[in-house]
């Protein structure tokens, strides 16, 4: 089940609102509301096209302008 | 409390973002992170995928790679990569994974070892050679090769063989960028890089979809504006993108007629004196070339301009009629917006730059209409500043590195040398140790010219490395049919995976790809960037590299390649040709030990803004801004009036909507390696067919309902979507290239920028019907 670590970028002051909504989206945990509006997420999923997915849908959510990878472990996909 | 490996990981995975959102000191899992990577080997390398260069690390464990990061340390992207970042982790390892060499036998592929395939290779090389001479041969590379693979390419081809058939798949993204270049500084490549990026606050796009296709850099653009509300963001487009949507304002254009909008922006930047006229005054020469210069769509199509100097007052009276109101006419942008661009371009107050990509490049003035969005820069002397440059977009990680620095082109050498200067063929001829006159003066065939060469017979064999031209030449039908007419003919093709070029092939042969070999890649901002292998090829497979170095073994050339430490002794010999010349690369150690570097590279020190005093070691104190390489025009760059002209083919009756084609953000180009991911097909499944819903509903279609789209080339069924994310514009529809089972090329047509060679994959006519 590959795990990554995303950053998104929200638009001026959306960032709380952002947060609060992709909290409902399964396999996605908040993990802090930095200043400047940007959120650290980590993403978990079953298959790399499911954490794809949930990339794009992250990034459709209004008030979101970047999402952006720093880490992604896929080391038990054979 | 014990944590989970799950938990360890999701540990790392919060800490890498803490950092990379630039706040290492909240994540709480730090000791846990370091668990987590505990036997994991982390190495440096640029990303496969785009021109953007961004920096990624490789976690590597029992030969297989378990994990990438952003890498922290790489100015580019500071810790953070794309969506494609993703896969990263599966190009290597799709299951139908070329690992022998394989030989036509009919209508199937035999696997042979290596020996077999090159022994066959050879022979068909020398049986060519030696009937129908050195120009029977040739080999098509790619944007995607590395440094040592193209170096090693043109070497074996041009210093050995003694044939100028080699071209990169580049010929089809940036040769017109190239030449645009060329004929205004008479040096390739930027004099901005992307600090310019953070610096500046006015940005103008023009067809670059830069939210999808180079998101990384789309990023930094967004990250400057939300700290500083005085940027703003234009987006000149043909089609409404994601990029449209962020941008604060798009400016819908009809196709080709960019070529006007730019001359009207002149035309009211001079008519309303808002340029810098000591600029001109010392830093500009005026120049006319040839018009109607047609479209290369003559097999052996010739074209040679003919430059005039022009006074400032001929080009005013050249921009005279350039009216905002023509332009409006022509374009559908009204006047009143043309006016007011033109006054934000000439802004003194704003630091403005340029981008594009393929919507400037991929057009048959794609030579004009660099120049003319380079002309606004320089009447306004926005350029080769912090923050203020006309930025050509590359598309991909090596056009810059490999096919335009190394000259892997029909009419190059390296460090932007050419084969029909007798000065630049002797220097190549020295320092590769070859006999005088080996090097032919004479450019043979562009990449269109190559294939029309094949299908005519005048190619027998023909090598293709990196890259899927039977996926990816316009007008395909005519060079898929051609590479199997047989008479001779011998196709063999280099790749990692099965693709529509392979299928074609007489010999195929599995290539190592990305960390399966040490490479270098060349970004770009003219960043040079360089990784050690970190992982063994599958199977037989090897590097395009070393298959290069075999064939020349087998055609008595190997003499050309006499190194123990293949990669760095081949780079310091090809840094020779750079040197003094403004195209200084640093030491191949350098590389190994850095996240990139900005050539030219002086004295140990990268340079981010060429021409620039201050910046740029090529200038001397005092001498403000020098275009240095343009020494017959006085080290000034060139201003030069190019008219509008139509398109090669625009709607007409019978065929009555504009087909544009393209990339879109999941897949890259012809999808051999993201489409090898299965779960990606499910975000982007199979191309469709971008409408707008009122010429949706004039054809009586719904959303996702199929459509027979055809041109006077072929014909193809696709479903229509009216509700993606990228929207057509009306009386436009665009198509994206990657599916391989849908190959929109066959209905592109094949013309092409006359001086820059690249064909228009952006404009040609289209009926479409019910399917």
């Amino acid at each position: 089940m590959p795990v990554s670590g995303v950053v998104l970028t929200c638009s001026d002051g959306c960032a709380d609102a952002v947060a609060a909504r992709i909290v409902d989206f399964s396999g996605v945990e908040v993990h802090g509301v930095l200043p400047e509006g940007r959120i650290v997420a980590v993403i978990e999923a079953e298959s790399i096209d499911a954490e794809v997915d949930l990339v794009a849908r992250l990034h459709e959510v209004d008030g979101v302008v970047t999402v952006r990878m720093a880490y992604h472990n896929f080391e038990d996909l054979s | 409390m014990g944590l989970s490996r799950r938990e360890f990981l999701k540990a790392s995975a919060a800490a890498a973002a803490f950092a990379a959102a630039g706040a290492p000191g909240l994540s709480p899992f730090r000791s846990e992170a370091e668990a987590a990577d505990a036997g994991v080997k982390w190495g440096k390398a640029p990303c496969r995928f785009c021109g953007t260069g961004c920096g990624v690390l490789v976690g590597v464990k029992d030969n297989r790679i378990v994990a990438t990061k952003g890498d922290p340390q790489a100015p580019v992207n500071k810790g953070l990569n794309c969506i494609k970042g993703y896969f990263l982790s599966k190009i290597l390892y799709g299951k139908d994974r070329l690992t022998k060499p394989l030989i036509r036998k009919g209508d199937k592929f035999v696997e042979a070892s290596w020996d077999e395939a090159m022994t066959l290779i050879a022979s068909k090389f020398k049986e060519a050679i030696a009937k129908h001479g050195p120009d029977s041969v040739a080999i098509y590379g790619s944007g995607q090769w590395t440094v040592f693979e193209g170096y090693a390419a043109s070497k074996l081809f041009k210093g050995g063989i003694g044939t100028n058939n080699i071209e990169p798949n580049a010929r089809l993204c940036m040769a017109s960028a190239v030449t645009g270049f060329m004929t205004t500084f008479a040096s390739d490549e930027p004099m901005g890089c992307y600090d310019d990026l953070d610096l500046g606050d006015t940005y103008f796009l023009w067809g670059a979809n830069m939210a999808e296709c180079h998101p990384i850099l789309f990023s930094r653009m967004i990250d400057n504006r939300l700290k500083n509300p005085k940027v703003k963001i234009i987006d000149f487009g043909t089609r409404h993108t994601r990029t449209s949507q962020m941008a604060d304002q798009y400016i819908r254009f009809n196709p080709q007629t960019d070529l006007a909008l730019l001359n009207a922006i002149a035309h009211v930047i001079v008519k309303e004196k808002l340029y810098d006229e000591n600029f001109v005054k010392n830093h500009v020469v005026f120049k006319k070339g040839k018009e109607k210069i047609g479209y290369g769509l003559e097999d052996k199509f010739k074209f040679a301009d003919d430059p005039k100097p022009m006074t400032f007052d001929e080009y005013k009276k050249f921009l005279e009629p350039y009216t905002p109101e023509y332009a409006s006419k022509l374009s559908g942008v009204p006047a009143a917006k043309i006016v007011e661009l033109a006054r934000l371009y000439a802004d003194r107050s704003r630091k403005v730059n340029s981008l594009w990509t393929m919507g400037f490049n991929q057009h048959v003035r794609g030579t004009w209409i660099n120049n003319l969005v380079y002309n606004v820069h320089l009447l306004t002397g926005k350029i080769s500043r912090p923050g203020e440059n006309p930025m050509s977009l590359t598309g991909q990680p090596s056009a810059c590195g490999t096919a335009r620095e190394v000259g892997t082109f029909t009419h190059r050498l390296p460090a932007d040398m050419v084969v029909m200067n007798p000065e630049h063929r002797a220097k190549a001829e020295k320092i590769w140790g070859i006999p005088a006159g080996k090097i032919p003066a004479k450019p043979t065939y562009n990449a269109t010219e190559m294939f029309r060469a094949l299908d005519r017979g005048d190619i027998k064999v023909l090598w293709s490395q990196v890259t899927n031209p039977f996926q990816s030449m316009p007008n395909l039908n005519r060079y898929r049919r051609g590479a199997r007419k047989g008479d001779g003919r011998f196709v063999i093709v280099s790749d990692i995976y099965p693709t529509r070029s392979t299928e074609l092939a007489d010999v195929i042969l599995p290539s190592a790809s990305w960390v399966e070999k040490e490479g270098m890649f060349g970004n770009a901002e003219r960043r040079t960037h360089q990784w050690f292998k970190m992982v063994e090829p599958p199977g037989e497979a090897r590097s395009d590299l070393w298959q290069i170095m075999e064939l020349a073994k087998r055609l008595g050339h190997g003499a050309l390649f006499p190194y123990k430490y293949v990669e760095k002794e081949m780079f310091e010999e090809y840094r020779k040709f750079g040197e003094g010349q403004g195209k200084d690369l640093a030491p191949y150690e350098a590389y190994t030990k850095t996240r990139g570097l900005r050539w030219p590279y002086v004295n140990g020190k990268e340079t981010l803004w060429r021409y620039a005093e201050g910046y740029d070691p090529y200038v001397k104190q005092g001498e403000g801004i020098k275009f240095y390489k343009n020494k017959a025009d006085h080290y000034k760059a060139v201003i030069w009036a190019r008219p509008y002209e139509p398109a090669a083919e625009s709607p007409d009756k019978q065929f009555p909507f504009w087909l544009c084609t393209g990339r879109v953000l999941e897949h890259w180009h012809t999808g051999t390696m993201t489409g090898r991911v299965p779960e990606l097909k499910r975000a982007y499944p199979a191309a469709v067919c971008e409408m707008h819903p009122a010429d949706a509903k004039g054809l009586g279609i719904k959303h996702l309902q199929k459509v027979k789209i055809s041109s006077r080339r072929g014909s193809i069924v696709l479903p229509v979507d009216l509700n993606g994310r990228g929207k057509a514009e009306k009386g436009n529809i665009f198509v994206a290239f990657f599916d391989e089972t849908k190959l929109i090329n066959e209905l592109c047509i094949d013309a092409y920028c006359p001086i820059s060679g690249e064909p228009d994959f952006k404009k040609c006519a289209v009926k479409i019907e019910k399917a």
